[in-house]
């Protein structure tokens, strides 16, 4: 018990011998250590360790080892958090700063966080330089090396970037869902996209243009944009961030509203295509399901196709009948009757029954024909 | 000039040529800068400009509407590009801060844009952006034709913050959008077989959004509340072309391919008015957002039409068709979300979202066919569509190398329909079907990311979902996805490589089984070794094949016979971007590129199988199996520096379009040698 006593208060107690020393953690190896002695059978004859240890003895240790484990954590939490945790007494202001960086500084007054030393009114930890980097007295004192910046955002982790970033600038709307997003689960961090002192672009601080930025990942994208019919977003008519919340979107109010969550709703709580194509938002007296419950993309593909009109398919008929096919009495549609087969009136050897939209025109919604005819 | 001066002029021209590279599509407006680097100084204020005002042309051969729907470069002088932006280099300017002005396309570009921004710190922002496509879409392969568009659209967008900066703000905002033009347009006349004719159009819609709103900080606790207006109405009428009644434009009175007289007026008036509101707050060990929106739809909605011609027995024929009512939707939306930050390697995000939406709408049916009073219909519709989801995020950072994350979604969707008939003039004359459905989706997805090394990561993740009674045939039901990316970055070089898969499922039951394969493979690169020379290269793989069992009929000459067959489509999309920039001692700058985007299809020779070919039905569905093309774009410009403020640049670009088999009988293809000129000064 006395030696079981002594590996428990091993496991637990920090051996450093000054208060200093002791202010960092016991590493988790030694805890483990520890936990290994307590587990041997503490008998001291040979007859005697023939006897297990009881099963309550192995608990305790376990329980022990969880216990200390947790204290490690919790330690290294705190350590780290108290470094990074900024000292009034540490700032110097971001004039300190113009010595060493002059190329950073006498641009500066472009950027858009300049506003927090024009202002005069921030505190030091959000004003100019070290409002980012974080207090600079050890930075000075040091004569520079990036490992005594407290927040070095090229050795900074994502979330670390992001946590960094969102102490100002998560009160914007347009981030309220950053901590979902994909790029965050993804490690996508601020720094991914924006260049804060080398940005070529007029707004938003882009690392480069917008197109190109989002390129440089979805390469595939670019592939659907250099279709013949897509959004003009190589011609710079359009961008990305028309449709897309690089930061995260809320949930679709389309489709089973699952992933992927990037999409910027229009009209607060719409698809993006309908703050363009008013007139297909409706409402309409008899609405086609699909468009309104689904989604434009059930139909459409939006970044670019083959079709003029970016349907998913070359020829009308065959996204049409994809779905019209006479099937789902009670298993898809919303109708009794499932989705409607065509009528019988068609001849699809016929080549005015292979362009549906001649005569359904108003294949959208419509207000005066069930059939979407006007 | 100082060391450290010399340093920075080395870095910004490094950064400017780096930057000019990367993968520029179109060859015009000019990218290279121009004036001094660091601008003008005048009054406090720094001053940056630059204009680039150029000549483009063109030659086009082949389907020169193709071209204009696809690539559409005219002739003529215009602005290419500008940009301006003054500074105020203390930060307490008069009464403006900064001024940030760029263009692209003014006077005669088919897209051209102007973004504008104005602030003055602490006290207000306003943002404006305005944009213009010249639209033309023929439109062969939807309507042959007949649904030609010949369209201006305009957006503009602006947003006035006032007090950006202070706990307490407001914002105005206000945008528009019209379209307006000619377009063709087909009228189905004058019974249920009728076919559609074509008839003329003056597009005329118009949009406007007026918005409120404010933000406030209080207590740790950011909210959002914002008011809107938006007033929609499309005034578009529809005419026959011009005809003189009684006479057909071919000259011929028995012909039943156009309409005699045709006028059309359908107004429609909608408002959607809206509230949006928002409560933010974050601690160090968690955080909430709260999201409420609501929008009530109105529209209000007349027709008039009066049509003339010749009916499918070759006797002149009438249609007078008269439809009044109007159509409501509200739209709630909320959403709740709440993130958990327990340590800092684990963060944990459970959202919930509620959306509910109505549509119901009536109207009044009214007919006359030569002479024949078919009397007056009325009409209900309803459709309310309610979906609750829940989602669980999880991100744990288990080391600096490695991280997991995890999620689960489910989502439970309740649709009702309401569809009825009354006709006031025989008495019992309604119908009123209801229907009601639920949809439930499960999805869950779990990934990885490891950073082996500081410039080298991998990311790998999965994503499986089971959904319900999937509203449509081709909806999710049984999918799943698999997404993997390589990334490689330093300072001189970038690669990164990416895979993904989307497989789904639909309806296993007899013909009507859809089937969705699709893989996506890319790769790009960017390298740039020196201050004078960069390269920058993609390739991407689409490739999508899916299975879907339809149903139709066809006459082949002893009456309509049904048919039910499996519809293939298979697509293999191979695109490739090539762009390399040379800066030639400093004087002048070299630009060459190409990209090429091709569809192989599934590799066949001709459009139907040769044991087809004598079949119509199963000829018909082969020849829309697949679309083989090709689509590539060369390119070069070139840029000299005449003076520091004055560069003159030209380019030239060549599109080329083709189609393999020409679906549908329509050659489409074309090719146009495109280029321009420019001075681009700076003063």
């Amino acid at each position: 018990m006395a030696r079981a006593g002594s590996a428990a208060a091993i496991l637990l107690r920090n051996p450093r011998k000054t208060a200093a020393a002791r202010s960092v953690p016991v590493p988790l190896w030694y805890r483990a250590a520890a936990f290994a002695l307590l587990l041997r059978n503490p008998r001291k004859t040979a007859a005697a360790r023939s006897v297990p240890v009881p099963l309550w003895y192995r608990a305790a240790a376990f329980a022990l080892l969880i216990l200390s484990t947790t204290v490690t954590m919790a330690q290294t939490q705190n350590l780290a958090a108290t470094a990074s945790a900024p000292s009034s007494a540490g700032f110097v202001g971001g004039d300190a700063c113009k010595t060493c960086h002059a190329d950073i500084w006498s641009n500066f007054y472009k950027n858009p966080h300049y506003k927090s030393i024009a202002s005069g009114k921030e505190t030091p930890e959000r004003t100019g330089c070290e409002g980012c980097h974080g207090p600079a007295k050890q930075h000075l004192e040091a004569r520079g090396g990036k490992a005594t910046i407290p927040h070095a955002f090229s050795l900074m982790e994502p979330k670390q970037v992001l946590e960094d970033c969102l102490g100002c600038h998560a009160r914007d709307f347009a981030r309220a869902n950053i901590r979902r997003s994909e790029h965050t689960l993804n490690d996508v961090a601020c720094t991914s996209c924006h260049s804060i002192h080398h940005s070529p672009t007029p707004k938003y601080l882009l690392a480069k243009t917008q197109k190109d930025l989002c390129y440089s990942c979805h390469a595939t994208i670019r592939a659907q944009f250099d279709m013949p019919s897509k959004h003009r977003v190589n011609e710079g008519f359009m961008q990305c961030t028309d449709c897309h919340n690089p930061h995260g979107g809320f949930a679709d109010t389309w489709g089973m509203a699952q992933r992927p969550r990037m999409m910027e709703q229009a009209v607060t709580n719409e698809e993006p295509c309908l703050k363009c194509h008013v007139d297909k938002r409706g409402p309409f007296v008899y609405e086609h399901p699909s468009v309104h419950v689904e989604g434009c993309e059930i139909c459409h593909n939006p970044h670019g196709s083959m079709n003029s009109k970016l349907l998913k398919r070359p020829v009308v008929f065959t996204v049409c009948l994809e779905c019209h096919n006479g099937v789902g009495i009670g298993i898809s549609g919303t109708r009794n009757a499932g989705v409607d087969v065509q009528s019988t009136r068609h001849n699809m050897l016929d080549p005015k029954f292979q362009k549906c939209t001649t005569c359904h025109v108003r294949i959208h919604g419509s207000d005066a024909d069930q059939y979407f005819l006007r | 000039m100082t060391a450290m001066l010399k340093l920075f002029f080395f870095f910004a021209a490094f950064f400017a040529v780096g930057i000019a590279l990367q993968a520029q599509q179109e060859v015009a407006p000019t990218t290279e800068p121009v004036g001094p680097p660091r601008g003008e100084t005048m009054d406090g204020y720094n001053i940056t400009q630059s204009f680039e005002l150029g000549y483009r042309f063109k030659a086009v051969g082949g389907d020169e509407g193709m071209y204009r729907s696809v690539d559409d470069i005219g002739n003529g002088i215009r602005l290419l590009g500008s940009s301006l932006s003054v500074n105020s280099k203390d930060g307490h300017g008069h009464l403006f801060d900064e001024i940030v002005l760029n263009t692209i396309g003014l006077g005669n570009d088919n897209y051209q844009s102007a973004v504008l921004r104005i602030q003055k710190n602490g006290l207000y922002r306003y943002d404006m952006t305005w944009r213009l496509n010249a639209y033309y879409n023929p439109g062969l392969d939807v309507a042959g034709g007949l649904h030609l568009e010949d369209t201006i659209r305009r957006l503009q967008d602006h947003d006035l913050t006032l007090l950006p900066q202070s706990k307490i703000r407001f914002r105005l905002g206000y945008s528009r959008s019209s379209e307006d033009g000619p377009a063709l347009s087909t009228a189905q006349e004058f019974d249920l077989n009728g076919a559609g004719l074509p008839v003329f159009t003056n597009v005329r819609r118009q949009w406007n959004e007026y918005r409120l709103g404010t933000d406030l900080d209080l207590a740790g606790f950011k909210l959002t509340l914002t008011r809107r207006w938006d007033f929609f109405k499309d005034d578009t009428p529809a005419t026959s072309a011009g005809v003189i009644p009684a006479v057909s434009i071919t000259g011929n009175a028995a012909d039943q391919t156009v309409l005699q007289q045709f006028q059309r007026s359908q107004p429609i008036h909608g408002s959607n008015p809206g509230w949006l509101g928002n409560l933010f707050t974050r601690r160090k060990l968690w955080g909430v957002n709260a999201r409420m929106t609501y929008v009530s739809g109105h529209r209000d909605f007349a027709l008039d039409e009066l049509a003339s011609g010749i009916g499918q027995f070759g006797t002149p024929a009438s249609r007078q068709i008269v439809v009044g009512g109007d159509a409501n939707r509200p739209e709630l939306a909320g959403d709740f979300s709440v993130s958990l930050f327990p340590t800092e390697r684990l963060t944990v995000v459970n959202n919930t979202s509620i959306t509910s939406n109505r549509i119901d709408g009536n109207s009044s049916y009214s007919e006359f066919v030569t002479g024949l009073n078919l009397g007056t219909t009325l009409y209900f519709r309803y459709m309310g569509v309610r979906t609750v989801s829940n989602s669980t995020d999880l991100n744990y950072r288990v080391k600096k190398w490695i991280g997991f994350y995890a999620g689960y979604h489910y989502s439970d969707r309740l649709i009702r329909t309401i569809e009825g008939l009354d006709i006031p003039a025989f008495a019992n004359a309604s119908e009123n079907d209801v229907y009601q459905v639920s949809n439930h989706l499960n999805s869950a997805t779990v990934g990885i990311r490891i950073r082996p090394w500081k410039p080298l990561t991998f990311n790998l993740d999965g994503e499986a979902g089971r959904a319900n009674f999937p509203l449509t045939p081709v909806s999710d039901r049984r999918y799943h996805s698999i997404n993997g990316r390589a990334d490689y970055r330093v300072k001189r070089f970038q690669f990164s490589t990416a895979y993904r898969e989307v497989y789904n499922l639909n309806a296993p039951f007899f013909f009507s089984t859809y089937i969705s394969h699709s893989r996506r493979y890319s790769a790009n690169a960017s390298w740039v070794p020196n201050n004078w020379f960069s390269l920058d290269a993609s390739y991407a793989k689409i490739h999508l094949d899916t299975r879907a069992g339809i149903a139709f009929f066809v006459n082949l000459g002893n009456g309509p016979r049904g048919m039910a067959l499996p519809s293939y489509y298979i697509s293999n999309i191979h695109a490739a971007n090539l762009a390399a920039h040379f800066a030639i001692r400093k004087r002048a700058d070299l630009l060459v590129g190409y990209t090429i985007t091709k569809d192989t299809g599934d590799g066949r020779s001709s459009p139907v199988a040769a044991a087809d070919v004598n079949n119509p039905v199963q000829s018909l569905l082969d020849s829309v199996q697949t679309f083989p093309l090709t689509y590539q774009a060369p390119m070069a410009r070139l840029s000299i520096r005449i003076t520091p403020k004055v560069r003159w640049n030209a380019g030239w670009q060549f599109y080329n379009y083709g189609e393999e088999f020409h679906i549908l009988g329509y050659d489409q293809n074309y090719h146009a040698h495109t280029g321009y000129t420019s001075v681009l000064w700076s003063f």
